[in-house]
């Protein structure tokens, strides 16, 4: 029974690697060693990231006699990315799994059928971990030589440390499902976890060597506060540098609070699975409605796609959002501002820079390079509709403006203002930025006419795992590099001013091309669709 | 109202619809049966202008939908087998946005969207995410927009899958009355029984090619459209030995 029910789940994660989401097919060889290759890459790099900063904080750690805190403080690391890590995916697999109710139905008894769920997201959260504990043992025996006690004190934590991010796990999926059952719109959560994701991990990732360095400096004070307030990670601590204490102990509390989370949710398995937690049922009240032009309705028809799921946004609107960040965080630069407005470097060359950055960003920006696929199994509806398809292109074209011209236009004349860009030149800059995200716009759909995905099951992907969005992604990057290029090759000759109407005019040149494109063949190919 | 001449189209090799005529009066309802894969949705699709064809021609109202699909489209009303709607607008935003596509007045489509929300028992579920329907609710509220417009002609891939036995009932009236009215219809079913009870006329369609079209009397006789459709596929399958 659980041999056949761990076969079950093993082959649902295996077909991550070997079928197709889209084809339901099997992938080719080439797509597995594509998938691999991304993982080893994944995983290379998380992992050269933590050798780099175990190296940092293993000898002089140990060397000042606090072997225990270096690893306690590499343990609370690797609790972090293994709840991180999976958190989620024990939402999904555990609690909003989809065949929850057919297995229920069965003769099987919920412990097993929790234990087959558990069971590959305990292997998931230790490859995790491991991502972290391998290379600070590695540190560490490179340091002090390698004695067996000692790597067996680590092999018992590398597999016993998962167990309490499980525990964690299971408990805080649990409250995420029972969040997102009752909330209205899921995506907010979504995006509210990402934001608060991101924005810690920049946090971090900027400030990484002043908290090495702390730690380093402060080893003492460090392992004290993880004494008193992180007492499970001080044990694991204790456990690595061979303390038999501290390893009965980390084994007593982790093993510990794993059995009791597990014990409790094998006995409640079937109700807190089976129980439904709607949301309250919206009551439709009448309102004075208003007709709108075919045009708009169309452009109302995109803004509320994107509006209404908050992952489309912020995954085909990366550039907007960091935009809104550049804005509201360069007066709060005002030091780097006014070194900048006193350093001698010319206007034109300050300009510039701020142009290249800000198309950079702006081009990150690729609604219409999904809009197409978006459409899905819902094209029907236009395509039986009295809509010219030239309607629905500038519909999606219009929306693609604007959302991304606007933060672009305020970051501009912002930054303009505090770095004392003269008025003509900061047109010349919004003239850029504007032709720069109509060629994006119209590039996106041109890419997305070539490579349409209309069969997908969840629209995310449709955004995230397309081609369309690479390419135009790409596209966008290119141009905004071959401004660059342009002006150190001869725009400085021309001065900063001509070198922007000749990029604007070659910008809009090449979007008119696109456009006339799509008025001939585009057309032919959307409507073949 | 429908007119359909020497109709083919092709995917890749394979035949779907091959040489198709047929022609359903304003007022007329016509059934269109067929075993699965015989090329009932293609002929729908290409009648409503979704689908490309190779040969033939097909007529709405006099107007050809190869030449001029944008007026066709204006007076056809088409519901697919397994509506697909927007998940991410509410009901109401939908049939808003069919109104405005159409360019129903406000006044009119108000009152249409009370009357037949209201007939089909989902007033109150108008303000949720189309995401949250159920099939049926899909199938209602595709009805609703379908009905909104005052179509001239309704094709109806398989129109009552998925709805409940009084939406099912409310959708025979309806068609019944919008006939009244002079609109014709054109749909796929697989429940003979309804066809033979509703429908005006009725076409049978086998590996692409039409085998039997005609009035329900003329095709049926003193039998059943069951025996006779059984019948047509019993020769299909000794031809096909």
């Amino acid at each position: 029974m659980l041999k056949a029910l761990l076969k079950k789940q093993f082959l649902e994660t295996a077909s991550f690697f070997f079928i197709g989401r889209k084809s339901g097919k099997k992938l080719s060889k080439l797509g597995v060693l594509g998938i691999l290759l991304l993982l080893a890459y994944a995983t290379g790099g998380v992992g050269f990231m933590m050798w780099e900063l175990s190296k940092t904080l293993c000898a002089p750690l140990v060397q000042a006699g606090l072997s225990w805190v270096y690893f306690a403080f590499v343990a609370t690391i690797a609790t972090g990315l293994g709840v991180l890590g999976s958190v989620f995916a024990t939402k999904s697999k555990v609690y909003e799994a989809k065949d929850n109710d057919f297995l229920l139905s069965l003769p099987l008894k919920p412990w097993a059928v929790l234990f087959s769920r558990v069971l590959p997201l305990y292997l998931m959260t230790l490859f995790f971990q491991s991502l972290v504990l391998l290379p600070a043992f590695a540190q560490y025996f490179i340091l002090v030589g390698v004695q067996i006690p000692l790597l067996l004190c680590a092999l018992v934590v590398l597999f016993a440390l998962p167990l309490g991010a499980l525990a964690l796990c299971l408990l805080l999926g649990w409250l995420v499902a029972l969040v997102t059952a009752r909330i209205r719109s899921k995506n907010l959560l979504t995006l509210l976890f990402t934001t608060v994701f991101l924005v810690a991990y920049f946090l971090i990732i900027g400030k990484i060597n002043e908290y090495l360095t702390f730690v380093i400096l402060h080893g003492e004070a460090v392992g004290q506060t993880m004494k008193t307030s992180l007492f499970p990670l001080y044990l694991a601590g204790l456990a690595c540098v061979g303390d038999g204490v501290g390893l009965l102990g980390f084994l007593a509390v982790f093993g510990g609070v794993f059995a009791l989370s597990y014990f409790v949710l094998s006995k409640t398995f079937l109700r807190v699975v089976t129980v439904k937690r709607g949301a309250k049922k919206r009551v439709y009240r009448e309102k004075a409605g208003k007709s709108s032009s075919v045009f708009f309705a169309l452009f109302k028809r995109e803004s509320t796609r994107i509006f209404k799921n908050l992952m489309l946004l912020l995954n085909g609107g990366i550039g907007v959002v960091l935009l809104l960040i550049l804005c509201i965080v360069a007066p709060f630069n005002m030091e780097l501002i006014r070194q900048i407005n006193a350093s001698p470097i010319p206007k034109d060359e300050v300009a510039s820079i701020l142009v290249s950055i800000l198309c950079f960003i702006a081009s990150s920006t690729v609604f219409t390079a999904s809009s197409v696929s978006l459409e899905g199994e819902t094209l029907w509806i236009l395509r039986s509709s009295p809509v010219k398809t030239e309607q629905i292109f500038k519909a999606k074209t219009a929306f693609h403006l604007a959302i991304a011209f606007p933060p672009a236009l305020v970051g501009a004349i912002e930054l303009c203002a505090l770095l004392k860009i003269p008025a003509l030149t900061c047109l010349c800059i919004l003239l850029t930025l504007f032709a720069l995200c109509f060629l994006c716009a119209k590039f996106g759909l041109f890419v997305n006419l070539k490579f349409p995905n209309l069969h997908w099951t969840n629209e995310i992907t449709a955004v995230k795992q397309s081609v369309s969005t690479l390419l135009a992604t790409f596209f966008g990057w290119g141009a905004s590099a071959l401004f660059v290029g342009g002006w150190f090759l001869f725009g400085q000759g021309l001065g900063i001013r001509i070198y922007l109407l000749l990029c604007s005019l070659v910008f809009a040149s090449f979007g008119v091309m696109l456009y006339l494109w799509e008025r001939k063949k585009g057309k032919t190919v959307f409507e073949n669709l | 109202m429908l007119k359909i001449e020497n109709l083919s189209k092709s995917y890749g090799e394979k035949k779907a619809v091959d040489g198709v005529s047929l022609h359903i009066k304003a007022g007329e309802i016509c059934a269109f049966i067929g075993h699965n894969g015989a090329g009932k949705t293609t002929t729908l699709k290409a009648c409503c202008g979704i689908l490309a064809f190779e040969e033939g021609e097909i007529y709405i109202d006099g107007v050809s939908v190869r030449k001029n699909p944008l007026e066709c489209k204006k007076k056809i009303a088409y519901i697919p087998d397994n509506p697909d709607l927007y998940a991410f607008m509410t009901g109401v935003q939908y049939l808003h946005f069919i109104g405005d596509v159409f360019e129903v007045p406000v006044k009119e489509r108000k009152e249409r969207i009370a009357k037949y929300a209201e007939l089909f028992n989902l007033t109150a579920d108008l303000g949720e995410l189309i995401g949250a329907y159920s099939h049926g609710m899909k199938q209602k509220l595709a009805l609703i927009s379908a009905l909104m417009h005052t179509p001239k002609l309704m094709i109806m891939d398989e129109p009552f899958v998925g709805l409940d036995p009084k939406a099912s009932h409310q959708i025979k009236e309806i068609m019944r009355k919008m006939c009244e009215e002079g609109c014709a219809i054109f749909f796929s079913t697989h429940v003979l029984e309804v066809a033979e009870k509703l429908c005006d006329k009725v076409a049978i369609i086998q590996n692409g090619k039409l085998v039997k079209v005609g009035t329900m009397d003329e095709v049926k006789g003193d039998s059943s459209l069951e025996t006779v459709f059984l019948s047509l596929e019993g020769n299909d399958a000794e031809s096909a030995t």
